[in-house]
């Protein structure tokens, strides 16, 4: 057996051997999806979220507002005037849509004025942006369907017509519904305070009149999907159209990123990894039996890797278990009371899941690291957790950008891994974020390696 | 590999404290070396540098003639004791020895064979912190025992053992000397040592007080000296003392006398007409020697 196996053996032997310590690796794992279900039972979902509804619409996007359309078979093509827009949002919209049909997240594409950011055609609900010129209502606008091909242009006067761009909306098969639009986004106010936050949305109604209106055929239908659905309003005076309506079609910065919020419950069960992985070493200590395992291998740095892989791979083992169970859990429990969950195929859920486990597991090798250089237990879990926990609570009382750097520059930058949507808050991406925690890591692997060959043991 | 070790200047210092001082010794093969001095000579830190566990300032220790840290697989070539409650007191006893065989590329089946070896099969799964201190001697001399050594070492096996105990590790200790291994066995007191040890190391302050075989120590302590048991011990004390004698009275009806042969005293007495009832040669034991080496050494150092 080599000089590594025989050394990862006799690790994996220390750990399995002391009872407690594999109940609280377990206790990782049910501490984790403890707090989760707990969290989960307590939320109170309140208002409709249209959870019966069929819906396409992908995770962290809006796709409400007001929309009046008529139904086209084939290519088409609608050309409108939006003569005023109210001032309800910097990005509040008013234009032309074309969406495939009436379902939440349906394909679609349109061009808008908004009151602060001038044109835009959109398509992917916002993903897909191109930005026309500055000006702002009144705006003449135009928008052709060919096939899959939706293009959009603008006009000062109606007649001297100015092409914005040209998108690809898949999906866009059969007929199509094309007609006018109002959205209006929420006016989102955070109150951030120790030990937390309260995110308050507040609806704001577009509103926006439309002249000039001509579209190929059909009679015109109403599709209000205004939030809160009572802002709705269509009022018709000769060829002017007033449409009102409320909430956003994009991308939000204010939801709720509800993959890490089933993962919450993982800042309990981090408490009991730091604290194994501190005494897995300072038990050693403690007792002298750090001198039996330096007899039996003179070369102390072997002895620090064989530890940290076996805690590592252990820990991530029963990171897995806690992120995947909380997940599970969790999102089965709050899907169960009408919210609309991610799932594992969703964009960063597994990322966020098996990067839980693996935080949990770097989180362990630089609490061992601490450890090795501080030899004692008190002083270790203090160290680890000042850096990993405090930053997190403090940020939430600091003004946002000084919480952002601190987000950004201490090991706590690594549950940014658990991140699947962009928030206002977001500090750091997830791969980065991770990656400044696994620094630290091994800068202070390799302070411990030092110290060990340096100092009498 | 030669059962030996080789101690030579060795120097170390922690912080202000001089912990050993220039020690010099070598422990040879096939007996049992005792390792004697009063708590805090420095045995202990000289234990922990030849396992290459403390780095000295100056000076070496070799095991079989090579640093520690060049030992091929140490747990083969030497096997130590030095604190009988280093183990997590969570973990079992077999367990505790099963992670050090993996540690030390041993056969599992050794485990079990120290384990019937020092008698601790039959609370082989029990948790090591509930034993008793006898059995945690035991669990450490196992765990020393584990790679088959030619060279041991224990560090104080003996303390706190109960009469039965100590008798085992004599044993024990015999015959592992006896099977050409080198044993070095550390204790603060000497009588532990008695019945066991062929050879002495004594230091104190960190510094060798004495290195020889433990039959000319006693031979040494015991010096020329000669018990004389009578009733008119004022008479005796002065026919001796005028013959040139040096006399001491040591009891109610016991006189000792220093420089002057037994068969010298008695002509002494009878010619004076001082009866007696007993006479003996004095022999000293190991704790007297060591009491009179330790003490030179305390008062050298005081006067120091």
């Amino acid at each position: 057996m080599s000089v590594v196996s025989r050394l990862l053996l006799a690790e994996w032997t220390k750990l399995r051997t002391v009872p407690r310590w594999m109940f609280t690796l377990a206790a990782v794992a049910v501490l984790t999806i403890g707090v989760t279900v707990l969290t989960a039972a307590g939320t109170i979902v309140s208002g409709g979220g249209g959870g019966d509804e069929p819906s396409d619409l992908p995770a962290n996007h809006q796709d409400a507002g007001n929309f009046r359309y008529q139904r086209l078979t084939g290519d088409g093509s609608l050309v409108a005037r939006v003569a005023t827009q109210a001032d309800s949002h910097q990005w509040a919209k008013a234009g032309l849509m074309l969406r495939a049909d009436e379902r939440h997240g349906a394909a679609s594409a349109a061009i808008m004025v908004t009151p602060d950011h001038g044109v835009h055609l959109q398509s992917r609900l916002g993903d897909t942006d191109i930005a026309g010129s500055a000006a702002g209502a009144p705006r003449w606008l135009r928008l052709d369907r060919s096939g899959t091909t939706v293009t959009g242009y603008e006009s000062a006067d109606g007649h001297d017509w100015h092409r914005v761009g040209a998108v690809e909306v898949a999906g866009l098969t059969g007929g199509a519904d094309l007609g006018l639009f109002v959205a209006s986004p929420d006016e989102v106010r955070i109150d951030r305070q120790f030990g937390g936050e309260s995110m308050t949305g507040h609806p704001t109604t577009g509103e926006a009149t439309f002249d000039g209106i001509r579209g190929d055929a059909g009679a015109w239908q109403d599709g209000d999907r205004s939030m809160p659905p009572e802002e709705g309003r269509v009022a018709e005076d000769g060829d002017t159209v007033t449409l009102a309506g409320g909430g956003d079609v994009g991308p939000t910065l204010d939801v709720e990123d509800r993959t890490r919020t089933t993962l919450a419950g993982v800042l309990i069960g981090l408490m009991a990894v730091v604290a194994l992985a501190v005494l897995f070493v300072t038990a050693e200590y403690k007792r002298g039996m750090i001198l039996t395992t330096f007899a039996a291998t003179p070369r102390r740095e072997r002895v620090l890797a064989a530890k940290a892989l076996v805690l590592g791979s252990a820990t991530f083992v029963a990171g897995l278990v806690a992120s995947f169970g909380a997940f599970l859990l969790g999102s089965a429990l709050l899907g169960a009371k009408g919210l609309a969950m991610p799932s594992l195929g969703d964009a960063g859920v597994l990322r966020a899941l098996v990067g839980t486990a693996a935080l949990l597991a770097v989180v362990a090798v630089f609490s061992l690291a601490v450890a090795t250089i501080l030899r004692r237990s008190a002083a270790a879990i203090t160290v680890v957790l000042l850096l990993l926990i405090v930053p997190q609570i403090i940020a939430t009382g600091l003004p946002l950008s000084v919480a952002m750097w601190l987000s950004r520059l201490t090991p706590a930058a690594g549950f940014a891994i658990q991140e699947t949507v962009e928030r206002y808050d977001t500090a750091i991406s997830p791969w980065a974020g991770f990656g400044v925690l696994c620094a630290y890591t091994a800068v202070a692997l390799a302070v411990a390696a030092r110290r060990l060959n340096r100092r009498d043991a | 590999m030669e059962a030996t070790i080789e101690v030579r200047e060795l120097r170390k210092r922690y912080g202000d404290t001089v912990a050993v001082d220039g020690l010099s010794f070598t422990v040879h093969s096939g007996q049992v070396t005792g390792f004697v001095g009063p708590n805090g000579a420095g045995k202990s830190t000289t234990l922990r540098v030849i396992l290459g566990l403390d780095r000295p300032d100056s000076g070496s220790a070799l095991v079989g003639g090579r640093p520690y840290h060049q030992l091929r697989n140490p747990l083969r070539d030497v096997g130590a004791m030095l604190d009988a409650s280093a183990f997590h007191p969570a973990r079992g006893a077999r367990n505790h020895l099963l992670w050090l065989a993996h540690a030390g590329g041993l056969a599992v089946r050794r485990v079990d064979e120290v384990l019937e070896q020092v008698g601790l099969a039959s609370v082989a799964r029990r948790a090591a912190g509930g034993f008793s201190l006898g059995m945690r001697q035991r669990l450490g001399i196992a765990a020393a025992l584990l790679g088959d050594p030619p060279v041991l070492m224990f560090d104080e096996p003996v303390n706190g053992l109960d009469p039965e105990g100590v008798r085992w590790i004599r044993g024990l200790l015999r015959a592992l000397a006896a099977e050409g291994r080198a044993v070095l066995v550390s204790s603060h007191l000497m009588s532990e040592l008695e019945g066991s040890a062929d050879h002495l190391v004594v230091i104190g302050r960190g510094r060798l007080i004495a290195d020889r075989a433990v039959r000319e120590l006693l031979a040494a302590a015991s010096g020329d000296r000669v018990v004389l048991r009578t009733t008119h011990r004022l008479d005796a004390m002065t026919a001796l003392a005028n013959a040139g004698a040096t006399v001491a009275a040591t009891d109610a009806e016991e006189v000792t006398v220093s420089g002057m042969p037994a068969e010298r005293i008695v002509e002494v007495l009878t010619a004076q007409g001082v009866s007696f009832f007993g006479i003996t040669g004095h022999q000293a034991s190991l704790e007297e020697a060591y009491m009179e080496l330790t003490r030179d050494a305390v008062e050298f150092g005081e006067a120091s």
